[in-house]
């Protein structure tokens, strides 16, 4: 039953390394907006929101790990496959593959929109997606080894950014953020609920994990890689609470964006321009990942070559891309993506993980029998 | 170098021809025009008339500002009015001011803020203000000692924020107050004198509309209530029995210069229906000048100077306060420490209108002298 996936010594990874990946993935496009979608539910409390959809994320990286245990070196491909059967395993499979490709496709469609908005509007959309998806493929036939790079220098590389939120700070006002507690428990969690498309990237455990060199260390740094990208949202949510008053940030669209462009320094005045077009560093991981895990799903159903692979998903991309184009449609998209993840990623673990643990007593009782 | 020959070699060609072909539309300094500053005012019905002043980069390093105004109903229509009788195509990049005149004040100026705001163009740090009377002739009269009007005025106004001279006025804060329910905002006011440029007073609005005005001295107990602050001047009258009979025989008033003040206020609502709030100023100060021959080394005195001040503070905050109330106008946002103090406000705009000019404010000022200069 428990046929372990096989993976080559030298494709393997170091547990510490899965800080720097489940970070990487977890920080993308989300970042630029997240906070009014927050806000607009549960007001001044935005930040208690983020805590809890944390500590949900906690729960369901700890359920994933639980599935994982269960068997010895497989990913949540092979598990749908082993409890689910061939053919409906594969139809499971393929929705998460698909699910992969709709992260991919929404990273590349709000920078692409971020792009255009602020930086260059006259720039052809198409001109974007398909040198995004020219560095991604560029990446990504390089393999996993260098994937991780990327995550670690991803990591490293954005460092600046907390530091230079730093200077709004002169604009806050604490009385944003009081009296604590002002809105009713439904409307925070409404507002954790949308906090799912900024949070998602965690999920990459569940295909990187046969890949980990220290099975038993990994979850320590899952958690802490959780624990780190909370601190920076938090902080982001903080800064962004008390610098913008409740309508005003309800109605801008890029928080993150319009705060960075108070910041006036002698030699740059501009900041949001750079941050922006620094973001395809941050955003890289993310794409990567996201098509090496649907990579790995597909490989399952076809036998492909990762470069067939990432030049037919590449492609279909890039031809998706096309039919939305207005700000409306990609909000709908990303809620459409929110509602979508959520499902996926924070109820499908622990239906998977109810299942496994039947499957697994069933077959002990077999095995007593027999 | 094999595998690359194969697979990515191509890749890499497309993406360098990719990039060396399409590019954005470039911007070459020499063929452009910097909008620096804006001006908005309203002439007859609903005419929006719009005058940019420019600064254009010549090849041979000399840079002239150009002043060109036009009519339209939108902002952008006149932007594209102007750009036909400018030979260079205008960026607004480097806008640093936006002026808006009397008239369209009074019209309010909620849509031009909402345009400000949608620019992904223009900076969020870019300073607003009012021109007294018409704006059309403040900018286009010839100020003989101003090379380059919009840098001139960018600066005024950034000096005098910086001091504390004048109300703060990025565009950030203007909209923050102006979406925060229950603020109102306030805008420096530019005047001409002569061939000159003053910052004249502080505008009072409620509502996108100017309601009242109050003098440019004013603008450090605005100040004193908003925040705290860290680098303050100010003059006081005080009274001349203050010292005695210490002071000069011929003057009305004992003046006193303050400076590097540090004040710390605390503002708690102590009742919640009337509504009551207690307004607590600590300030640390240096005694600058006194206008006076008495020797101000004995405790005593500087005790007496003290209270003096603290009494002269008090009751200037109160009026300015006082005035904001008749016009109900919330520069000070004490709505928002209302909203911040009591739970469930359900705070909106007419509610707080109709409690603003009610409420009760307790002012105390404790003013503390910490030094004076190196002679007694």
């Amino acid at each position: 039953m428990k046929k372990a996936l096989q993976v080559n010594p030298t494709q393997m990874f170091n547990a510490p390394l899965l800080l720097f990946i489940i970070c990487a993935a977890q920080i993308g496009v989300g970042v630029h907006g997240f906070q009014s979608f927050i806000y607009e539910h549960a007001k001044k409390d935005a930040w208690i929101s983020i805590i809890i959809s944390f500590l949900a994320a906690h729960i369901i990286v700890f359920i994933i790990f639980k599935i994982l245990q269960l068997y010895d070196s497989n990913d949540i491909y092979g598990i749908n496959l082993d409890l689910f059967g061939k053919y409906f395993g594969n139809f499971v499979n393929l929705a998460l593959i698909t699910y992969c490709g709709l992260a991919y496709f929404v990273i590349i469609k709000n920078y692409r929109e971020v792009i255009n908005t602020w930086v260059f509007p006259d720039l052809s959309p198409a001109f974007i997606t398909a040198i995004l998806l020219i560095i991604v493929i560029y990446a990504f036939t390089g393999g996993l080894r260098v994937i991780i790079g990327i995550c670690f220098f991803s990591f490293f590389l954005s460092l600046f950014i907390p530091i230079i939120l730093l200077f709004p700070i002169e604009y806050s006002r604490i009385n944003y953020l009081l009296p604590i507690l002002d809105s009713d428990f439904i409307s925070i969690l409404k507002g954790a609920y949308y906090m799912t498309f900024t949070i998602v990237g965690f999920e990459i455990i569940g295909t990187l994990y046969p890949f980990v060199k220290e099975k038993k260390k990994a979850q320590k740094y899952v958690h802490f890689a959780l624990f780190l990208t909370l601190m920076f949202y938090l902080f982001i949510m903080f800064i962004t609470s008390t610098f913008f008053s409740g309508e005003q940030l309800e109605r801008t669209i890029w928080a993150t964006l319009s705060l960075l462009s108070i910041i006036r320094l002698p030699f740059l005045e501009r900041v949001e321009i750079i941050t922006i077009c620094f973001w395809m560093i941050i955003i890289l991981p993310n794409l990567c990942l996201y098509a090496w895990s649907a990579y790995r799903g597909f490989i399952r159903i076809i036998d492909i070559t990762e470069k067939k692979f990432i030049l037919i998903f590449s492609l279909l991309i890039f031809i998706a891309a096309f039919p939305l184009q207005t700000r409306i449609q990609i909000e709908k998209f990303n809620n459409f993506f929110g509602s979508v993840a959520f499902y996926l990623i924070f109820v499908y673990p622990l239906f998977l993980y109810f299942i496994a643990l039947i499957k697994k007593k069933m077959f002990r009782k077999k095995g007593g029998k027999g | 170098m094999k595998k690359l020959n194969t697979f990515k070699l191509p890749f890499l060609l497309i993406a360098s021809v990719m990039l060396l072909v399409g590019c954005t539309e470039p911007h070459i300094l020499e063929r452009i025009s910097l909008a620096t500053l804006i001006g908005y005012d309203l002439t007859g019905e609903d005419e929006l008339t719009t005058t940019a002043v420019m600064r254009q980069i010549n090849p041979d390093l000399e840079s002239k500002t150009l002043i060109q105004s036009t009519t339209s109903s939108t902002s952008k229509g006149g932007r594209k009015k102007i750009e036909l009788a400018t030979s260079k195509e205008i960026t607004t990049g480097q806008l640093r001011v936006v002026l808006f005149g009397e008239e369209l004040a009074k019209y309010g100026l909620d849509y031009r803020l909402r345009t400000i705001m949608m620019s992904s163009e223009i900076s969020n740090a870019i300073y607003l203000a009012m021109v007294e009377g018409d704006l059309k002739s403040f900018l286009e009269s010839d100020y003989k000692d101003i090379p380059n009007l919009g840098q001139h005025i960018f600066q005024l106004i950034e000096h005098n924020i910086e001091q504390q001279n004048a109300v703060s006025s990025t565009v950030h804060e203007i909209s923050r107050d102006d979406f925060s329910r229950v603020a109102s905002y306030a805008l420096p006011i530019l005047k001409k004198e002569k061939d000159d440029i003053k910052i004249s007073g502080i505008a009072l609005f409620h509502k996108g509309k100017i309601v009242g005005t109050l003098s440019a001295k004013d603008a450090f107990y605005i100040q004193m209530v908003r925040d705290n602050s860290d680098n303050g001047t100010m003059e006081l009258n005080l009274p001349i029995t203050t010292l005695g009979d210490h002071s000069l025989s011929s003057s009305k008033y004992l003046s006193v210069a303050l400076d590097s003040i540090r004040s710390k206020r605390r503002i708690t609502v102590v009742d919640q229906t009337l509504p009551e709030f207690n307004l607590t100023i600590h300030l640390d100060c240096r005694l600058y000048e006194i206008i006076s021959n008495v020797n101000i080394d004995e405790a005593e005195i500087i005790q007496k100077l003290e209270k003096e001040i603290n009494k002269k503070l008090e009751s200037e905050i109160k009026r300015v306060i006082q005035y904001s109330q008749e016009v109900n106008s919330d520069i000070f946002r004490f709505g928002e420490y209302y909203e911040a103090q009591v739970r469930n406000a359900n705070m909106d705009v007419e509610k707080w209108s109709e409690m603003y000019p009610e409420m009760k404010v307790n002012v105390t000022v404790k003013a503390k002298i910490l030094r004076d200069g190196v002679f007694q």
